[in-house]
């Protein structure tokens, strides 16, 4: 019995009696800490996973498409210095007719690889030598567009008509997204891979003893730019596009951008999670000890020393928030291997490599603790500055503000419980400042963490809705004449055409480089235009181009400045292209002209590259019917199916993130106020206990408490809100990746819900309050001190 | 009494509080000298600085001119960790409101004490000493009034101090009661040898000192010697 000091006996009484405050701390501190550990838990899974993915399944780092070459050519290509392994290929694309489809469905076919790319069988088996027709799809495309085994798949290949059968599905990391040529975001339906023997695809394609594509495995310490250079010497006669880097891959390198962005979220949101709950722990535990103020004075008078006094709080702090920190591990490594396990099967990895890493848990912990005890210690300090005999008297002869303005405001209020109220917030205006803005910082973070999805929805309206009116855009196979126009015109249901002009280039400035396509648009163009993150419709000026936001920053250019220009396809033109503006667009259309401008500068004549169609909606199928018998038509987008691609890549993936994120942020609006009340309760036993005595019934008295609660989370909302719009754009500007701008959009829905959340919390704490209120101890409240 | 080693000595002690026009002067140069051994009460309307200069005794608060002595110890010229040393060695509190820590029971609030002294009597001796034995594992919230008095007096006699400071003990009690608390300290006086200074407002309870100290204003008005100390049991208010 006597083996316990007795002060570790109170240490664990306190907590018992603490319990509820106990819980409210550990929710919020598990919060942030969970959400570091879940957040970078998941991170890093996926960055593993990826690089793991590649790896193991021999990812190429250089592709070299060609027009054709020969067998030949590939011994030269293996002697390049710098190239450790390569494997040539043969790749064509191919309109299929599937049952259910009225769209065009376009699928772009690989030969077999042997050594690179290599895929990962999901369903089936590979297609057999004796058996021509046999093929495997992407899983993706198998699922969306309902293909099973079996299946026969009539395609049309460079005019020859050809059957398939689908003996297997697979994935393969060359492919993680499959993204049809000129789209931005994938449409598995509509789009896939086929993959089949290369002695029948080489037939089809009219390429034996030849290849039209080449895959580069680099040798240790290579470098790239150079290897590419070396390669496009030696390729220089066999086609018109140069070989380039796997950061041009368009799977890779949308993958790239999923992954940056969650990698962003991850950066900016956690860190601002742990640092609010570490803000609001510090405050509470201060107040928490302040209440404490008598038994340090008392532990002081009989002589205990500063050390052992300043001891016992740290191990009640450190006690109240530990069962926070390991909540907070297992929640976050549980949400975070979850998590990963989503967006492993949502970006078809065919495994998931978990790393945590301990380093997180320790950082989170750590900080999140380190909080605690500074806000215990802040407490324990400014009571042990006091002589013991300060410490122990009741901190009462308080001096009230006998300000003026104070009086004045004072003199405004109906009664004296009100008057109560505010002489208490303007005597100690840091503390009322305080718990003013734990609870704004709060709901700013539900705000923030709520308002994701409405900057995607807020994206998807000004690209769609007022930038790509368009229902279809349709890219030719080859640059035609101007006059297609008309040809379109008449198809059914079309009720209005525009045309433009794409063209594959390198765009140089100084020593910077990017590869992009740049657009001529016609001028005045209704179908397709050009929207900025503020809503505003921009025009090319005739002569200048505009040009993203994004590729400038990665090009150092200005308006003003020239833009060097090298196209890389068919007369392979150069000129240089002033730049009129920089525009910050949320998505696409990284350069764009006037399509005269562009036909000038390409020194040809009134060429265009494809058209934006407006149609009747009601006579889709006849069009596509149409449009399926006409050879010139090389792809087909529908908008409205481009606009759920949105809504399904980002938006799910997106989505579960926003709304664990939320949940988090829940927890600590709940706990800031539930352990607000419950202090400023023990704060108060003695006035309330006072009025009690003095004939106030339990509700008046409950008013100075409750009101008090509720004028604080009344100042708390506008300011919590302004933070939350404040950090919400700060996250959007954070995620600018090279892909896609995301405007800064909270709606009000979103912040009607953050103040929901805030009154339901102050509701229900009030109700928990008012409880523990009535059951106030009146003898004792007013018994235990002067 | 003259052969006994002066165990505190006061010369010119003051302490004010606040500036300017505020200034409250809570002792205004108190001369004093406090023998070993002495039961000794200290009697004055509120606010006359019986309780400052207790405080200032004690270490809990430091004086604002003027020193103390304890013993050979200028106390005065402590700073505030050798202050709680002294507190720690040899003082023992009693408060008005027993300041008993709630959350721990009647024996484990002394041991809060014994836990950090250097030669302490067990809880069990202590607590039997104000005749709280059979209550030793309550809570004090299920301690009557002067059961808790006890218990604070136990609290404070635990570590054998050469002192016991007692700032209105028996005020928040009534008379029953706190005659069984007065008795508790006169027995202190009596077994283990503590000085032990009594602030009160009751006049009769004086009758039980050694010497009397009236204080008017933060000074002391008068001081006297009782030929013979009347047993607590004798007292009657």
């Amino acid at each position: 019995m006597t083996a316990v000091p007795p002060l570790t006996r109170k240490l664990l009484r306190d907590l018992w009696r603490l319990r509820g405050q106990a819980l409210a701390i550990a929710l919020v501190m598990a919060a942030g800490v969970g959400m570091v550990v879940m957040s970078y838990g998941m991170m890093r899974s996926l960055e593993a996973t990826r690089a793991a993915y590649y790896e193991r399944y021999d990812l190429a780092q250089v592709w070299v498409p060609l027009r054709r070459a020969p067998d030949s050519l590939a011994r030269e290509l293996a002697a390049v210095d710098g190239v450790a392994a390569i494997e040539t290929r043969v790749s064509g694309a191919a309109t299929l007719d599937l049952p259910g489809i009225t769209e065009p469905v376009l699928a772009r076919l690989h030969s077999l690889p042997v050594r690179l790319n290599r895929l990962v069988l999901r369903s089936g088996h590979l297609p057999r030598a004796d058996r021509p027709g046999e093929v495997i799809v992407s899983e993706a495309f198998a699922k969306a567009a309902r293909l099973s085994l079996g299946s026969h798949l009539p395609a049309l290949l460079y005019g020859k008509q050809i059957e398939l059968t689908l003996v297997g599905t697979a994935i393969s990391p060359e492919h993680v997204y499959a993204v049809a040529p000129g789209q931005i975001f994938p449409d598995n339906r509509r789009f896939g891979i086929i993959w089949m023997a290369r002695e029948p695809l080489s037939a089809a394609l009219d390429m034996r003893d030849g290849f039209n594509e080449v895959l580069v495995r680099l040798g240790p310490g290579a470098s790239e730019p150079e290897v590419i250079r070396r390669i496009d010497r030696v390729t220089a006669a066999y086609g018109p596009v140069g070989a380039y880097g796997r950061e041009l891959d368009i799977s890779n390198r949308f993958l790239s951008s999923e992954i940056d962005q969650l990698r962003t979220t991850v950066r900016i949101l956690p860190p601002i999670f742990l640092a609010v709950s570490a803000f609001l722990l510090n405050i509470l535990l201060a107040r928490l000890i302040d209440t404490e103020r008598e038994v340090i004075g008392l532990l002081k008078a009989f002589g205990y020393r500063n050390r052992p006094i300043a001891w016992h709080y740290a191990q009640l702090a450190l006690l109240l928030s530990g069962g926070g920190v390991l909540l907070g591990w297992v929640l976050g490594a549980w949400l975070g291997r979850g998590l990963a396990v989503i967006y492993q099967e949502y970006f078809a990895f065919p495994f998931l490599a978990f790393t945590a890493g301990i380093d997180i848990y320790l950082i989170a912990a750590g900080l999140a603790l380190a909080a605690v005890l500074a806000g215990a210690c802040t407490a324990v300090w400014r009571a042990q500055a006091l002589t013991p005999a300060e410490a122990m008297r009741p901190p009462a002869p308080a001096r009230y503000s006998t300000g003026a303005l104070a009086n004045r405001l004072a003199r405004l209020l109906p009664d004296e419980p009100s008057r109560m109220i505010l002489r208490g917030f303007l005597r100690r205006p840091m503390r009322t400042l305080a718990s003013v803005l734990g609870l704004a910082m709060a709901l700013a973070l539900y705000v923030a963490s709520a308002s994701s999805t409405d900057n995607v929805e807020r994206m998807i309206q000004l690209v769609f809705e007022r930038g790509q009116r368009a229902d279809l855009a349709l890219s030719f196979s080859e640059a035609r004449d101007g006059r297609v126009l008309r040809e379109l015109a008449v198809l059914p249901g079309v009720q209005r055409v525009e045309t433009y002009r794409a063209v594959s280039v390198e765009l140089v400035h100084g020593a910077r480089r990017e590869r992009e396509t740049v657009l001529g648009l016609p001028r005045g163009a209704a179908l397709m235009r050009i929207v900025a993150l503020d809503g505003a419709a921009i025009e090319p000026a005739p002569g200048g181009a505009l040009i993203s936001s994004q590729l400038a920053r990665k090009l150092r250019i200005a308006a003003g400045d020239r833009l060097e220009v090298q196209v890389t396809e068919g007369q392979r033109q150069r000129f240089a292209l002033p730049i009129a503006a920089v525009v910050d667009v949320p998505l696409g259309a990284s350069v764009v002209v006037e399509r005269a401008t562009l036909n000038r500068l390409l020194r040809e004549g009134d060429v265009v590259s494809g058209a934006y169609l407006m149609t009747d909606p009601a006579r889709t199928s006849e069009l596509f019917a149409a449009l399926k018998r006409t050879p010139l038509v090389a792809s087909v987008t529908v908008a409205a199916n481009a606009v759920r691609g949105i809504r399904e890549t980002i938006a799910e993936s997106m989505g579960i993130v926003t709304l664990f994120n939320t949940l988090f942020a829940v927890l600590i609006v709940a706990g800031v106020t539930y352990t607000g009340a419950r202090i400023s309760l023990s704060e108060r036993a003695r006035d309330l206990a006072s009025m009690r005595v003095l004939g106030f019934r339990k509700g008046e008295a409950g008013f100075v408490l409750i009101g008090e609660q509720a004028l604080l989370a009344i100042v708390a909302l506008p300011l919590g809100l302004l933070l939350g719009v404040a950090l919400s754009h700060f996250i959007a500007n954070s995620f600018s990746s090279d892909m896609f701008l995301i405007p800064a959009a909270v709606s009000t829905r979103t912040l009607a819900e953050g103040v929901i959340v805030v009154g339901l919390s102050a509701a229900a704490t009030a109700v928990l309050i008012r409880r523990s209120a009535d059951a106030l101890d009146l003898v004792r409240a007013l018994k235990t001190r002067e | 009494m003259g052969e006994r080693a002066a165990i505190y000595r006061t010369a010119g002690l003051t302490k004010s509080y606040g500036t300017g026009a505020t200034t409250v002067h809570a002792l205004r140069g108190v001369d004093l000298t406090v023998h070993a051994g002495e039961l000794l009460v200290l009697l004055g309307p509120s606010g006359s600085g019986k309780s400052t200069l207790l405080n200032i005794l004690g270490g809990l608060d430091s004086a604002t001119s003027g020193q103390a002595w304890f013993e050979d110890t200028e106390i005065t010229a402590l700073d505030a960790d050798a202050l709680t040393e002294y507190r720690r060695r040899s003082i023992g509190f009693v408060f008005q409101f027993y300041n008993l820590i709630a959350a721990l029971t009647a024996r484990e609030n002394v041991q809060l004490i014994t836990d950090i002294a250097e030669d302490p009597m067990t809880p069990e001796e202590a607590l039997a000493l104000v005749g709280l034995e059979e209550r030793m594992d309550h809570f004090p919230a299920q301690l009557s009034g002067g059961e808790q008095q006890r218990v604070a007096i136990a609290r404070a006699i635990a570590k054998r101090p050469k002192v016991l400071l007692c700032d209105e003990p028996t005020g928040a009690l009534d008379s029953q009661t706190g005659i069984r608390v007065l008795s508790a300290l006169e027995t202190v006086n009596r077994e283990i040898g503590a000085t032990v200074m009594i602030i009160t407002h009751n006049a009769v309870i004086a009758d039980m000192a050694d010497e009397v100290i009236h204080f008017a204003d933060g000074a002391i008005a008068a001081h006297r010697s009782n030929p013979r100390r009347k047993p607590p049991g004798e007292l009657a208010w």
